[in-house]
């Protein structure tokens, strides 16, 4: 009996992560396809706008040299064959691969991404959890403002004010850039976390830190409103207090309660929306990434849109799309696990 | 155990965890700068954005030359804040009588940062490799843009000497004394080429007051003082050059003392500044002009009486005021003022009066029909720091004496493409000279060959065989005074036909602590470190 119930519970996971599979193979060759031709049919030639004084026979030298002058056809399947082959040609701006440029600004923001949305999941959590076992105004107020915003306040004029605050008044933290240059920047992963955990260096994980907060702070009010807001909403649900109410009776400590039971129960609620989001936290990452001078994806990208940066364009936004697919699928997969409600196929052969 | 009386339990303790952790931070990093009195060790000097690339010779973004001005430098030069040549790496030089042989004398004991001396051999591979095609660093990807437009007349260099080279030129060009001066000439050693390859597009090595040392993209450039310079030592141990995308941020961060000086700043934001004797605001007219081009394919606006009408409309000191708070200067003439070429005497082309626009107008009713497309762009460029005020400035104007406008607007690279297919009727756009030469703004405006679908830089598309003939013999005369009759007569022919209405010539800003001495403006938009210095206050 329970091995069967197994049996079937892989069974619809592995269901689930074909579909996952095929779904991202579609995506790829939409977002490609779609943004191949956006790409192309902005007018203009990209190797002469870059030039103040083109000479048409060296841009014709330079066109033909990146396979500019090929069929359109062509150049789309050289475009996807190279990508996946991790061939992501040079900038045409600085002449550098795109594959190291990537490799230079992804670990930046994905940093910032992730130190953001763990803090802002705890903060979440923490305002949420705390209206609901205070029960006293002022943590439900605290709470609610923090919901408020996260999600109304843009973020450059708080990433200002945080400016204005942390670094102009007290003074404890920079106002932008990712570290301190006159310590040896920590080499390796590019995530300068582990890397300055790595060679063992206090002071240069101080250093991170330091650099981390403000950013940090700014872009982790939206995860954390958007997590305060669904578990706000979910506590009001009665039958929760039904459960609650059972598990006490049952004997439970409070601690069992609700950091075992009720927060296994909506983990998958707050996984959800974490995942499904995750797309506008990179979007807030452009804009923290512009105020606090911090050199990742988001400003890299925007530049490379207005400089006509043709491969990096190509490239990194692809890479870009089907990363934040492959996150909201694991999101999804987490939630498919913690979750029976969420399985697609388990209801119809049950 | 209740939760609620174990977070009361351990909350109490928070505010010292707080306090713990800010003492950590104020102690781990605190990198500011040290208001004591002496000199500080780093000089951090804050711009916009990065650099691109830092190849001089195949570059264009003023973040990239601003970057090599400080790790190399040319045979001459200009004298600082001038734009009389100076020999520099260059002990002296000749110019043959014919203006065809340029003989230059290097100077002794000069090393590239990787103890390369500077000898002929070594001084002739940064001309080689943009001159020969073949050469192996004659990369396929890069434009050599500079080669073809500046010194297109050089046919050949070698070393006539163990410390001499010679420039042939297949016909006199005047102003290419001048064009070696500017940075695609500035030298580069080729034993960094050998060990590096291509990678020296990223890691330049020259022989100027700094070297360098790293590059953290988008973050900062970081400089150390070359011991070992021919010329007087730079002041400072490092040189740092940090990129602040955002004007307010950065601003505050030289009011922080993070930072030493800073440019890009938009006129409006300086305000602040003024009368606050701890900042030092640096300003003066740069070798730029912002124009109005009137494009040839606009049939309606083809006869010259319309166009000077619409010129005189313009109140371009309104511009100067209301858009640039008067960091700028009125543009009487398409080239920089106190350019070769300048007339003397007389009075201005173009004048402001919109009651005798109106009455010439007037005469006119076609144009009425539709209204007169103006094209315009959103991102600021060193000659317009502000395009869509100036624009709609524009179109008040015109409004003004009866023509109606619709102001197009595009992101500067879309509205590129249109102007150099001269696709427009009036067009916002500028020029920032490279080597103060006249020949570099008008050929460029009114050539018929920079009118070349796709890579026109005469967006107006004006053709006229008698300008042709004086542009081309200005670049070949030599004797100052035929040249100063030429370009004369150039704008002469310019005023009569107007294919373009010079509208503003912009400062350039660069605001720095008061304690920094020995920095100056050049002609040129070049920002030089090595002879800045500190003197406390």
């Amino acid at each position: 009996m329970i091995a069967a119930k197994q049996e079937h519970k892989l069974k619809a996971f592995l269901i689930e992560l074909l579909h996952k599979g095929w779904v991202l193979l579609l995506v790829f060759f939409i977002a490609s396809a779609v943004i191949f031709t956006a790409v192309n049919l902005v007018p203009g030639d990209p190797v002469s706008l870059r030039l103040k004084n083109p000479d048409p026979e060296r841009v014709a030298a330079i066109r033909a040299e990146l396979g500019l002058d090929e069929p359109l056809i062509n150049q789309y399947l050289h475009y996807i064959t190279s990508f996946v082959r991790g061939n992501w040609g040079d900038s045409l701006i600085t002449g550098q691969t795109v594959r190291e440029e990537i490799s230079e600004y992804f670990p930046a923001t994905l940093e910032l991404a992730f130190v953001a949305l763990f803090l802002g999941v705890i903060l979440g959590l923490g305002a949420a959890f705390s209206a609901q076992w205070f029960k006293s105004g002022l943590w439900r107020n605290i709470a609610l403002g923090l919901g408020a915003l996260g999600l109304t306040v843009p973020i450059f004029w708080l990433g200002f004010l945080f400016i204005v605050v942390g670094s102009l008044w007290l003074g404890w933290f920079p106002s932008g850039g990712r570290f301190d240059f006159t310590l040896p920047i920590p080499q390796g992963s590019g995530f300068l976390i582990f890397d300055s955990l790595a060679a063992g260096r206090l002071d240069m994980l101080g250093a991170t830190f330091q650099y981390l907060a403000l950013p940090v702070c700014c872009l982790s009010l939206y995860p954390a409103a958007l997590v305060c807001g669904v578990l706000q909403a979910r506590f009001a649900d009665p039958r929760l207090h039904t459960l609650v109410r059972a598990l006490r009776a049952k004997g439970l400590s409070e601690w069992r309660i609700w950091l075992i039971h009720v927060l296994r129960l909506l983990s998958a609620a707050v996984i959800t929306v974490v995942g499904t989001n995750f797309g506008a936290l990179l979007g807030g990452a452009v804009l923290t990434e512009s105020v606090f001078s911090w050199p990742g994806m988001g400003r890299y990208l925007v530049e490379a849109v207005l400089n006509r940066d043709l491969f990096v364009v190509e490239n990194s936004l692809l890479l870009i799309i089907l990363l934040a697919y492959l996150i909201i699928s694991t999101a999804d997969l987490l939630a498919f696990f913690s979750n029976p409600t969420v399985r697609r196929h388990s209801d119809s052969t049950s | 155990m209740n939760i609620i009386s174990y977070l009361n339990a351990h909350l109490r303790c928070a505010p010292v965890i707080i306090a713990a952790a800010s003492q950590i931070f104020f102690l781990t990093g605190c990198s500011r700068i040290d208001e004591s009195d002496k000199t500080p060790d780093t000089f951090v000097f804050a711009r916009g954005s990065d650099a691109q690339k830092l190849d001089p010779a195949d570059i264009d973004d003023g973040e990239s030359v601003n970057t090599l001005a400080q790790i190399c430098e040319g045979l001459v030069r200009f004298k600082s804040g001038t734009l009389d040549i100076q020999p520099w790496l260059a002990r002296s030089y000749t110019i043959a009588k014919d203006g065809l042989t340029y003989t230059f004398e290097l100077r002794e004991g000069v090393r590239f940062h990787d103890g390369t001396p500077l000898n002929a051999e070594t001084a002739l591979f940064t001309f080689e490799r943009q001159l020969d095609s073949t050469h192996p660093a004659h990369f396929l990807k890069a434009s050599f843009q500079y080669w073809k437009n500046l010194f297109q007349e050089i046919k050949t260099v070698r070393a006539t000497g163990p410390m001499t080279i010679e420039f042939k030129l297949s016909e006199p060009n005047a102003s290419i004394l001048y064009s070696l001066a500017t940075f695609p000439a500035w030298l580069i050693s080729p034993l960094a080429f050998e060990s590096h390859g291509e990678a020296i597009v990223r890691r330049p090595v020259g022989t100027g007051p700094y070297r360098f040392v790293d590059w953290k993209p988008n973050q900062a450039i970081i400089l150390e003082k070359n011991q070992d310079y021919w010329g007087a030592q730079a002041s400072f141990e490092r040189l740092v050059l940090r990129t602040i995308p955002d004007n307010t941020v950065r601003l505050l961060e030289l009011k922080a003392g993070n930072i030493h000086a800073l440019d890009g700043l938009q006129p409006a934001e300086l305000t602040e500044l003024f009368d606050n004797n701890k900042y030092t605001i640096h300003a003066q007219p740069g070798m730029n002009v912002g124009y109005m081009a009137i494009s040839n394919f606009a049939t309606r606006l083809r006869n010259p009486a319309i166009r000077h009408a619409i010129a005189m409309a313009i109140d371009r000191k309104a511009i100067v005021d209301l858009a640039l708070d008067g960091f700028a200067i009125v543009a009487e003439y398409p080239i920089p003022p106190g350019f070769l070429g300048e007339p003397h005497n007389g009075q201005p082309p173009i004048m402001h009066n919109p009651d005798a626009a109106r009455k010439i107008l007037n005469k006119y009713p076609g144009l009425l029909k539709r209204p007169i497309e103006l094209h315009t762009f959103t991102a600021p460029r060193p000659y317009f720091p502000d395009p869509l005020k100036i624009a709609s400035l524009i179109r008040n104007d015109l409004e003004n004496v009866n023509l109606k406008v619709e102001i197009i607007t595009r992101d500067f690279k879309s509205h590129l493409v249109a102007a150099r297919r001269g696709n427009f009727e009036l067009a916002l756009l500028g020029w920032s000279g490279d080597n103060g030469d006249p020949d570099n703004f008008l050929a460029t405006f009114f050539a018929s060959w920079a009118a070349v679908e796709d890579s026109a830089t005469n967006i107006s598309f004006y053709k006229n065989r008698a300008m042709d003939k004086l542009l081309i013999a200005g670049r070949q005369q030599t004797d100052l005074k035929q040249r100063q009759k030429t370009y004369e007569q150039v704008l002469v022919i310019w005023a009569r036909d107007l294919p373009l209405i010079p509208l503003i010539h912009t400062e350039q800003i660069v605001v720095t602590r008061s304690e920094v001495t020995g920095f100056q403006l050049q002609k040129t938009a070049n920002l030089f470190f090595g002879p800045v210095g500190w003197q406390s206050l």
